[in-house]
């Protein structure tokens, strides 16, 4: 090939690059009528085949209901998906039906009007259909955004058998956990498996010392500013941690392991308990990639009170993923009763097919469960309060104050005081 | 004496390699194991039992149109890079205008910039050409974002080209395209061979660009087969690892040819030298 | 040979295309991205203009000025370790045995993608069974740090992987520059009697003297807007103590959507980083003319 035509085919190749202006675009409604649902979720085949499964079985099932209606689905993995919803929202090219976090995550995409309120889906056909004051969660001066879809509360998992060697029992005030703690540690076991690069995982401790120290409500008070977070509880809380970390209670270097890290720690039996959501019970129950024998010796319990104070039936926890409809669909309706018709299937499929706790009510007495899904949704019923995990209340600035804090604190840092100081002032903004 | 040396010398450097070896070794390992050996047990323990049923899950998963994409996005940025730049390197190095030395710093700016801050604005950019979804987005952004470095690397070789090559050109009256083209550019094979390396390993490993211009998983590449098993509360690390071989597989073959090309080149361009 | 090397058709032709792909695809965005610094906006409502505030709250931010201290530290010793490279490249360039098979392996480790280097440096460093504290504490080493987890030792531990996954890269283009080097130079130096040593630092090195300011330049910038594998191992922790400059950016503007800020700080990572190279071009030319 001589160069000057080398050059030129290079040169016709490249411009027509550069113009190159796409042939998609089809967003909505096409020519025959048909209208297309962008729906984006956060459960990839691979990781989490069963809610893969289900979304896809629903979505069928409405397309079946609803010849004119398509729905187009994207599936990211987490991090990923709160990244590219970070950047489709930049451009107000939310998908029409998609995945939100409660509270402090939500409410600046309902100041920049980018979600629309589901007030009338809550009021018409899902009336009725969620566990009492769970929506709330995704409200916003009196309307509803986002329509929940998991519901989790944390409890201490422990290892039955560990606890048997050792000659302990599941205890049921702080001393007795305390005890539990120094005796499994003389012993050489370590006590409590923790993740703390992730950080949130030690808020779940932090959270239940303040809820049993001062009450279900001070750390929220604190949070919403009704009160401030420099209440003696919210003090004396951190300084319970600092106590916990100085009885070598967390497993060695928990600041620098990732949850996952520490999960396995507790499932290859290498600590003895485990503070986590009840999203984590399919791998103590129904998972069969974990050994039987695993399965069988774990138990759970709520976390004591602390000196007398507290009440067991209070719990951190509330929802996980809800979905949300963006406020400039163009299909705004249909994307409207998909979001309700999926809801409502989530509720039916998702406790048996992938052992997840919904957002809606379940009738339990209906359905075989492991015995340990029965307690837990037990627990569920009695709860006198479940307090809404910190980071998800804060707004993203404050959550990431509290975070790192959070990681501070464990790594005694910073004192209980300056703990509560920081968040004061992140707070007070 | 000298012999000791010698000896020091290859102990030293096959400890190195064998540094350098373990890492493939341990992700084999990695990838036929399920998540309980893999976070429990040593690095370097034996599974069990060998869980090839992680690569079954992998392909299953559909990974083969991933594959193609990454190949021919991969490929199709590589040969623009490497052709642009070089081009680029000629009329810098070679060429005599004002201004090259200007362009220069401007190129390397371009080094600069960390990715977080460009993704919403390139986001932006092609989202109003209609280019969202679209995977020559992906092949552009390649190709713009690799092109300083591979500039960068290609510069330093351009330098040391003896000036005399074209002068005894021009005498015999070749033009600037076929300097280029049928001398200059068969010059640089060896490095161009390092470039076509470095970017395609760039271009093969990127997901960031992939995740936030593609939405359609036909258009979707091998890194994004990665992020299908990172779960909410789970992660299938065993899958993981047979993905990362999988993917490793074709780069470590068209590495080793590259990488043999470093060589080649120079014994035919010693002839002339 | 002047009137045909200074065309200007010709010199457009050839620079056009690749100045036109950066200046549309990376300085558009980085231009954008310094104008969203001077806005107050969260990414996802409204943005409002609020002037240079988030510029003077950067630089009078402590936590900005840490990360930019342990992105310094990270520059510092990814340009220092240059020199290890070299000399590595200078055995494997040099007519030993096995040469040709050694660099192939040495090379192999820059295959793997940031994922599989992050998990396999978290099992390295795992304070408890991981394979380096295991052989810690066979040594006899009674209480080995917990790598990831203590302020003190994290940013350096992560320094590590972070060095070792850019080996092969600066060996790669190292060894491509020695084997450029004409065998008929070393040939006559080693005719007059020059030992290896004095081929490899009186000949070998000057020649390749341009590359390797062309490397230094690669570590100290490739490093200041380094974010992958910090992020992945310890997301900036614990509490900031291994943070640098692109994961707080990132963290700012993605975790607390603080967009406008973020942006600014993504910013003057760019600026501090230009500064920073123009003075390394100043210094290693200086250096230059000192020596020959």
């Amino acid at each position: 090939m001589s160069k000057k035509k080398a050059v030129t085919i290079f040169f016709a190749i490249f411009s027509s690059l550069l113009l190159i202006s796409g042939c998609s675009g089809s967003d909505g409604v096409s020519g025959s009528g048909e209208k297309t649902i962008e729906f984006m979720h956060l459960w990839p085949e691979g990781s989490s085949k069963q809610h893969n499964e289900i979304v896809k079985e629903i979505v069928a099932d409405f397309e079946a209901d609803n010849p004119d209606v398509k729905v187009k689905l994207e599936v990211l993995s987490n991090e990923q998906y709160k990244d590219k919803i970070k950047v489709l929202s930049t451009s107000n090219e939310l998908p029409d039906v998609g995945m939100t976090w409660a509270a402090g995550y939500l409410e600046p995409y309902v100041d920049g009007k980018k979600f629309a309120p589901l007030d009338d889906l809550l009021e018409g056909d899902l009336k009725d259909s969620f566990v009492s004051g769970i929506p709330e969660a995704y409200e916003i001066e009196g309307s509803t955004y986002g329509l929940p879809l998991e519901l989790n509360m944390a409890t201490v998992f422990y290892n039955k058998k560990i606890f048997e060697e050792n000659g302990l029992e599941a205890p049921k005030t702080y001393e007795e956990f305390q005890d539990a703690v120094e005796t499994l540690a003389k012993n050489g076991v370590a006590p409590i498996a923790l993740g703390n690069k992730d950080r949130w995982t030690g808020s779940l401790w932090y959270m239940y010392f303040a809820d049993r120290i001062g009450g279900g409500d001070v750390l929220t008070n604190a949070i919403n500013r009704s009160s401030s977070f420099t209440d003696p509880a919210l003090v004396s809380a951190a300084e319970e941690v600092q106590n916990l970390v100085d009885k070598d209670a967390f497993v060695k270097g928990f600041n620098g392991l990732s949850d996952e890290e520490a999960k396995s720690m507790f499932m290859n039996e290498q600590a003895a308990m485990y503070l986590i959501a009840t999203w984590d019970l399919p791998n103590y129950t129904t998972n069969e990639d974990v050994p039987q024998e695993f399965r069988d010796s774990v138990g759970y319990f709520p976390f004591p009170t602390v000196d007398g104070k507290g009440e067991t039936n209070s719990y951190v926890g509330g929802p996980g993923v809800g979905l949300f409809v963006a406020e400039d669909s163009d299909v705004k309706e249909e994307a409207k009763d998909f979001t309700a018709f999926f809801v409502k299937e989530w509720g039916e499929k998702s406790v048996t097919e992938a052992g997840v706790i919904p957002a809606t009510k379940v009738d339990a007495a209906s359905l075989d469960l492991p015995d340990m899904y029965v307690d837990v949704l037990d627990d569920l019923n009695n709860a006198s309060n479940i307090t809404l995990f910190a980071d998800v209340q804060m707004n993203a600035d404050v959550a990431q104050t509290h975070l790192d804090m959070i990681q501070s604190l464990f790594g005694k840092e910073v004192t209980p005081e300056e703990f509560a100081e920081k968040h004061e002032e992140a707070l007070s903004k | 004496m000298k012999r000791v040396g010698y000896m020091l010398l290859y102990v030293c450097l096959i400890v190195v390699a064998v540094f350098q070896v373990f890492p493939v070794l341990w992700l084999f390992l990695f990838s036929l194991k399920n998540n309980q050996e893999i976070f429990s047990k040593s690095p370097f323990s034996l599974p069990s039992e060998f869980r090839w049923e992680n690569y079954l899950k992998v392909w299953d998963s559909g990974i083969g149109s991933y594959f193609w994409n990454s190949v021919w996005i991969t490929g199709v940025a590589i040969v623009f890079t490497v052709l642009l730049a070089s081009m680029a390197a000629f009329a810098i190095t070679r060429m005599q205008w004002k201004g090259s030395k200007l362009v220069l710093g401007l190129f390397m700016v371009g080094l600069m910039i960390p990715i977080h801050s460009s993704i919403i604005p390139l986001f932006n950019m092609f989202l109003n050409v209609n280019m969202i979804d679209n995977p020559w987005s992906i092949v552009i952004t390649y190709t713009a974002y690799n092109l300083p470095i591979t500039l960068m690397i290609l510069l330093g070789f351009y330098y040391t080209l003896p000036r005399e090559i074209e002068e005894a050109a021009i005498m015999d009256g070749c033009s600037v395209h076929r300097i280029f083209f049928k001398i200059i550019f068969p010059m640089t094979i060896p490095v161009i061979s390092t470039t076509v390396i470095i970017n395609m390993i760039y271009n093969w490993n990127e997901f960031v660009f992939v995740n936030t211009f593609i939405s359609s998983d036909e258009y979707k590449t091998l890194t994004v087969g990665i992020q299908n098993f990172i779960g909410q509360y789970m992660t299938d690390w065993g899958a993981i690892g047979a993905t990362l071989i999988i993917s490793m597989l074709p780069i470590l073959l068209a590495f080793l040819f590259f990488s043999n090309k470093v060589v080649e080149g120079i014994s035919s361009s010693a002839v002339k030298g | 040979m002047n009137r045909v090397m200074s065309n200007k058709w010709i010199i457009g032709m050839y620079i056009l295309p690749a100045f036109l792909l950066i200046s549309i695809f990376i300085f558009i965005p980085l231009l954008l991205s310094g104008y969203y610094g001077l806005m107050d906006w969260d990414g996802i409502g409204a943005m409002k203009y609020i002037g240079m505030e988030n510029y003077f709250n950067a630089i009078q931010d402590g936590l900005f000025w840490q990360s930019a201290f342990h992105s310094f530290m990270l520059a510092l010793f990814s340009a220092v370790s240059l020199i290890v490279y070299l000399a590595i490249s200078l055995v494997l360039a040099s007519k030993i045995k096995g040469s040709n098979l050694l660099r192939k392996i040495y090379l192999i480790p820059m295959l793997l993608s940031s994922v599989a280097i992050a998990q396999l440096w978290i099992k390295v460093f795992n304070p408890s069974n991981g394979i380096l504290n295991s052989i810690l504490v066979s040594l006899g080493v009674d209480n080995p740090p917990a790598w990831l987890a203590e302020p003190a030792v994290v940013l350096y531990a992560i320094f590590i992987p972070i060095l070792w996954q850019y080996a092969g890269f600066y060996i790669l283009i190292y060894y491509a520059a020695l084997k450029n080097i004409p065998e008929s130079i070393v040939e006559a130096a080693r005719i007059d009697g020059a030992t290896p040593f004095q081929i490899a630092f009186k000949i070998k090195l000057p020649l390749i003297m341009g590359v390797v300011k062309v490397t230094i330049v690669l570590a100290v910038v490739g490093s200041l807007k380094y974010f992958d594998l910090i992020y992945v191992m310890t997301g900036g922790g614990p509490n900031g103590a291994s943070e640098v400059m692109a994961s707080y950016m990132y963290k700012l503007a993605f975790s607390s959507n603080d967009f406008g800020y973020g942006s600014a700080i993504g910013f003057l990572l760019l600026i501090i980083t230009l500064i920073v190279t123009v003075v390394v071009r100043k210094v290693t030319a200086s250096k230059e003319e000192l020596q020959y």
